[in-house]
């Protein structure tokens, strides 16, 4: 196919995504004004709901900002795998992608270097939020090594979720919709998952979205970290919702990326 | 082995029915500079994309340096530099950044990649805006920055889409300096163009193209040459056409006068000899009544060359002033 190799090739895409972020005032706006508004407003707000009879037993923790903490990581995660696709139309509109496509490379790398930048992104936000949270007091209950599978679990999820946003880049070539497709379709579903109450808590109907919702088992598993330490079946759960997700998202966008690039 | 770009029977039409590229067939020599003139929408930016294998052919043949474009793209790629209508420079990136990235993408080893990337900012004059996004850069500057990335892996061939367009008289001029020197020092170019002056200038041979067919070929001075004749463009000064029509019929009697089309408002006359046929062609139209606003003589130029074959005239605003909104550091024009 080309004179390289793909991961190498991906990793020079990879780096120029990497400038790119860290250049984008958006980039400081989503990675730390975003979660500090989150965190101290709904905690605020919300904090009286560790108050409600039966939330100690049904989650482990009396602090809602524990509880809350792994919604902020989610939260985070979205937003952050939102934008994944826009990278790609301003690609398109602007011809560079165009250059990248008659250069001797593996033109799948275009698509990994871009995806594991977005990864790389979620792993930094991701940090900041943790940080942040243990300035806020929450402690993470499964420690150094809970903190590790955290960080692995953003940056899988993170880059499975991303295939969404750039599936429907690759598939509107048009920002806007990109944008506004990608946020009307992930955005409610972080409020109709256990990621901001306990299941319990919700209304029926809103239990019986959440059940089948794939957020909801990623939150269970942050929830579990942060709160009461490694529940194996918790754990198996998120990493299998990662794996099914990321195995659709992966098919559909480079399917759809192939359509895309080929002449 | 001569030729490095072989088309025959080139057909592209995209859905559902729009003919972009309707069988043309040409060839590109090594070394030469070959122009591809016409008007916008005629095909040019369609066929450039089938050579640089960013489009698939409906039908027809393409090598280039002997590979087929289809079935042996990555082979393609490796020998072809290509500088597309849109500049696409990362305005992120500094100018400097852009041409690292690019090495690395041909896969330059790493040890020559700060050789190679002083050495094209030196040769499109961008040594001192280096280190500046590119988003800053001028209209002129981000083309020169987009053609420095098409010359990374010193190709054989580069393509370059409508290098001027959008450009002021003095950033163009500069382009085309650069360009001959690239092929001085023996890179093929293949370039396409809306512009008369700049496929003259440019050009070791050229092919007009309109709606998707080739109508003329040669080099600039043959395809003059087949006009076969000097040109008076005459514009009358009643309208409706009638004084035209009445001019027409008494210039056609005129010896000498090879030919007579519409131009415009007025008429565009081939003649041999021109200078010493304009009394007589002014007596004609005067016996006519035909009331001449103007009348200008010339040596036949690429647009009448155009007009010949095609029976129209290119339209094409000569670049004015530079069109801040198309080219400028905004970023992007859609296709």
């Amino acid at each position: 196919m080309s004179d390289g190799n793909v991961i190498v090739e991906s990793y020079v895409v990879f780096g120029r995504w990497i400038r790119k972020t860290l250049r984008t005032p958006a980039f400081l706006f989503f990675s730390l004004v975003q979660p500090i508004v989150w965190f101290v407003l709904f905690t605020q707000s919300f904090a009286r709901i560790a108050d409600i009879p039966g939330f100690l037993a049904l989650t482990g923790t009396d602090s809602y900002l524990t509880y809350f903490s792994a919604a902020v990581i989610l939260q985070t995660i979205i937003a952050s795998s939102m934008q994944s696709g826009m990278g790609m139309v301003t690609d398109m509109e602007s011809g560079f992608l165009d250059k990248l496509r008659v250069a001797p490379i593996h033109r799948i790398s275009i698509l990994t270097g871009k995806v594991a930048s977005d990864g790389f992104r979620i792993l930094i936000q991701t940090l900041v939020i943790v940080a942040l949270g243990a300035a806020l007091g929450v402690r993470i209950a499964s420690g150094v090594p809970g903190l590790l599978v955290i960080l692995a679990l953003a940056v899988l999820f993170g880059m499975a979720w991303a295939g969404i946003s750039m599936f429907i880049a690759l598939a509107t070539k048009n920002s806007e919709a990109t944008l506004m497709i990608s946020m009307l379709t992930t955005f409610p579903l972080l409020f109709l998952s256990t990621a901001v109450m306990p299941k319990a808590f919700l209304p029926e109907w809103v239990q019986g979205v959440a059940t089948y919702n794939p957020l909801s088992y990623i939150a269970d598993a942050l929830h579990a970290l942060t709160i009461s330490g490694f529940e194996w079946g918790a754990l198996g759960g998120a990493f299998a919702i990662v794996a099914v997700v990321g195995a659709v998202t992966l098919l559909a966008t480079t399917a759809m990326f192939r359509r895309a690039v080929s002449a | 082995m001569n030729a490095i770009v072989e088309v025959d029977g080139l057909r592209k039409v995209f859905e559902p029915d729009i003919r972009a590229v309707d069988g043309i067939s040409f060839r590109v020599d090594r070394g030469e500079v070959f122009g591809f003139l016409g008007p916008n929408g005629a095909g040019k930016s369609t066929t450039i994309k089938v050579l640089t294998t960013l489009l698939r052919p409906t039908s027809g043949g393409v090598r280039v340096d002997g590979h087929d474009v289809v079935r042996e793209a990555a082979a393609v790629r490796r020998v072809i530099g290509y500088a597309a209508q849109e500049v696409g420079v990362d305005d992120d990136l500094t100018g400097r950044e852009n041409l690292v990235l690019q090495c690395r993408l041909y896969h330059l080893p790493p040890g020559q990649i700060p050789d190679r990337v002083d050495e094209l900012l030196k040769t499109v004059d961008l040594g001192e805006a280096a280190d500046r996004p590119a988003g800053t850069y001028s209209g002129g500057m981000r083309k020169r920055l987009d053609l420095a990335m098409g010359l990374i892996h010193k190709p054989k061939l580069l393509f370059l889409d409508e290098p001027t367009t959008g450009l002021d008289p003095q950033n163009r001029r500069a382009l085309w300096e650069y360009i001959k020197g690239l092929n001085d020092a023996g890179t093929t170019i293949f370039l396409t163009t809306q512009y008369m002056e700049e496929a003259d200038r440019l050009a070791d041979r050229l092919a007009i193209i309109d709606r998707g067919r080739i109508v003329a070929e040669g080099t600039p001075a043959a395809l003059k040459a087949e006009i076969g004749a000097d040109v008076v463009q005459i514009a009358f000064r009643e309208d409706g056409g009638e004084a035209a029509g009445r001019a027409r019929s008494v210039l056609a009697q005129i010896p000498g006068i090879t030919g007579v089309q519409d131009f415009e408002d007025g008429l565009s006359v081939y003649a041999q000899g021109g200078p010493a046929l304009v009394p007589q062609i002014v007596r004609a139209l005067d016996a006519a009544h035909a009331e001449v606003a103007r009348l200008t003589l010339a040596g036949p130029s690429l647009d009448d060359v155009f007009l010949k074959h095609t029976g129209h005239t290119m339209r094409v605003e000569e670049v004015r002033r530079p069109s801040r909104m198309l080219m400028g550091r905004g970023r992007r024009r859609r296709r």
